[in-house]
């Protein structure tokens, strides 16, 4: 299989003016294309910083980042990213967001259009063309945020806790949404979430991270059957999967939160 | 509904308008019972009779310069004021996002622009007069001086605070640096730069006016002074009035002008 993401010995260290801050020692990990890879971590643990080198918004302090052998170097429509606050423009209709794209391509403008509408069904939006995005909920923000993403056509998505500001009812109508939407447009898939039950539902893989500074402390994976509705969820499978992933997780927070400690005693 | 009318704009307007006429009432008043010297305070009558001569009257020979000019003297004034703003704008703005873009123009001209600042456009006239004569350039330097700065500080601020997911947006969807800038970064600062051409256009209503009673033979400013130097106090207020409303009904237009360009704004809003 072909690797869709190669990320060797990456470090990231941001400099600030309170000291250097280590956000990810040295992360290994591949995704085969088609993979939908989900990562769990404690907070500050590095998941947004990994995610924006994959995209190309942060430069690697050492190692690499490689999407289908090519050394990241900027941020590009072959790497979409789903943000956590949606971030569309809000001066634009939904359309318009969802065209931004393919117009500062190039790409001509009927088929744009009709790509445009046939995403925005699929995400569930048609007759919204014309709202603005301040005319919408948070879950339908998100399915612009989406669209506008599967409109590029790119061979890797990358999300950043899409679902996270969502209530858990809206939140688990996006989780369906993505795992139907996905079924349609395939691609490789990061997708960063607090949520053991996300990560579950929609991954083929599931990536736990150690607290920070950032390594890779497991990858399990998710070998239940496609495709997956809510049902799932009282799997026993499912269950185990939980009570694992949860165990390494809860391992993590508290080494998190003894390390926090020990840096308090350090300053005093 | 009348009273939701009466309370939402009517009645506000109605109270808003009350004090302004109780108070020309008492003016005109004191004017008539003889309590205050119509040399120096004409009653609002006679001030709304030579306005009326000013804006309508034949001129005859010529020889009054305060009979049937006023049209064209707002438009003087009004021709400056257009001309130096749309300069301050054409200039104000491109400067103020390439500042609040790219930390090397910032570090190369903001600290000019802040030093230049504080120097008040009064200060400037010496200058002006130098270097223009008297000339229409040189009341066009002025005023796009004075309205060059709220400008470009607004379109600074404005560039600088969009929000970063929006850029990165942007670039992950193949927008060139370009294309950043005019589809991005210049639409997000809109409502900056609409705040500081509204603050722009009063500092060039104000420049006008100084440039016209020391820098030019033409216009309200120089009506203003001239008609105080012959005596014409009646001709003084009815100027100033002038000023008032060129001034009130060219911020509504951009007010109105704004709320079109920033229909998404209003249309959150109500
Ligand atoms: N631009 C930056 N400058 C300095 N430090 C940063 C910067 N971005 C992130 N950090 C630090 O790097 C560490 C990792 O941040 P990151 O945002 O990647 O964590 P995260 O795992 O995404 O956390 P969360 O789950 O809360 O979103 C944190 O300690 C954070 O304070
Ligand atoms: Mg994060």
């Amino acid at each position: 299989m072909t690797e869709a993401v190669a990320i060797r010995g990456l470090r990231k260290v941001f400099e600030g003016r309170a000291g250097a801050v280590e956000a990810l020692a040295a992360i290994d990990m591949t995704l085969a294309e088609g993979e939908f890879a989900c990562i769990l971590g404690p907070s500050g643990c590095g998941k947004s910083t990994l995610l924006n080198v994959i995209a190309g918004f942060e430069a690697p302090t050492a190692g690499t980042a490689e999407v289908f052998g090519m050394p990241v170097s900027a941020p590009g429509p072959d790497r979409a990213v789903v943000f956590q606050e949606a971030s569309l423009f809000p001066w634009l209709s939904v359309r318009d967001n969802v065209t931004f794209g393919p117009r500062m391509l190039g790409r001509p403008k009927d088929e744009t259009e009709v790509l445009a509408r046939r995403f925005l069904d699929l995400v569930g939006l048609a007759g919204f063309e014309h709202h603005l995005p301040d005319q919408l909920s948070g879950g339908m923000k998100q399915r612009v945020g989406i669209a506008r993403c599967l409109i590029l056509n790119p061979r890797v998505y990358l999300m950043d806790e899409p679902f996270g500001a969502l209530d858990a009812q809206t939140r688990m109508q996006m989780q369906e949404l993505l795992t139907h939407v996905w079924d349609e447009a395939r691609g490789t898939v990061l997708f960063i979430t607090h949520d053991i039950d996300e990560a579950i539902f929609l991954a083929d893989t599931v990536y736990v991270m150690t607290a920070r500074p950032g390594r890779m402390r497991s990858r399990i994976v998710i070998d239940l059957p496609r495709p997956r509705s809510i049902e799932l969820l009282t799997d026993p499978r499912f269950n185990a999967l939980r009570a694992e992933i949860l165990r390494q997780i809860r391992e993590e927070a508290s080494k998190a939160m003894a390390a926090i400690a020990a840096e308090e005693r350090a300053r005093r | 509904m009348t009273a939701a009318v009466r309370r939402a704009g009517l009645g506000g307007l109605g109270l808003g308008l009350a004090l302004p006429v109780v108070l020309v009432s008492i003016w005109e008043a004191a004017g008539r019972a003889g309590l205050v010297p119509q040399g120096i305070l004409p009653a609002p009558s006679l001030v709304a009779e030579a306005w009326w001569a000013w804006a309508f009257a034949d001129p005859g020979m010529g020889l009054n310069p305060y009979l049937g000019t006023w049209g064209e003297t707002v438009l003087f004034s009004a021709r400056r004021v257009f001309a130096g703003f749309a300069c301050a704008i054409l200039i104000g703005v491109p400067m103020g996002i390439m500042i609040g873009w790219n930390r090397l123009v910032a570090g190369a001209v903001d600290p000019l622009i802040q030093s230049l600042r504080p120097i008040p456009i009064t200060a400037w006239l010496p200058f002006a007069i130098a270097v223009f004569g008297i000339r229409d350039a040189g009341a066009v330097f002025l005023i796009a001086l004075g309205a060059f700065f709220p400008i470009v500080v607004n379109s600074t601020a404005g560039a600088r605070d969009v929000p970063r997911n929006l850029i990165r947006a942007a670039r992950m969807m193949g927008a060139n640096e370009r294309q950043l800038l005019l589809r991005v970064v210049l639409p997000a600062a809109l409502p900056n730069i609409f705040t500081g051409m509204r603050l722009g256009l009063g500092i060039a209503w104000t420049a006008v006016i100084v440039a016209e009673i020391v820098a030019v033979k033409s216009g309200l400013g120089y009506v203003l002074w001239d008609a105080y130097y012959v005596g014409r106090m009646d001709v003084v207020i009815a100027d100033m009035a002038s000023i008032g409303i060129a001034g009130f009904l060219s911020d509504r237009v951009l007010v109105a002008l704004s709320g079109r360009v920033l229909h998404w704004k209003q249309a959150v809003r109500a």
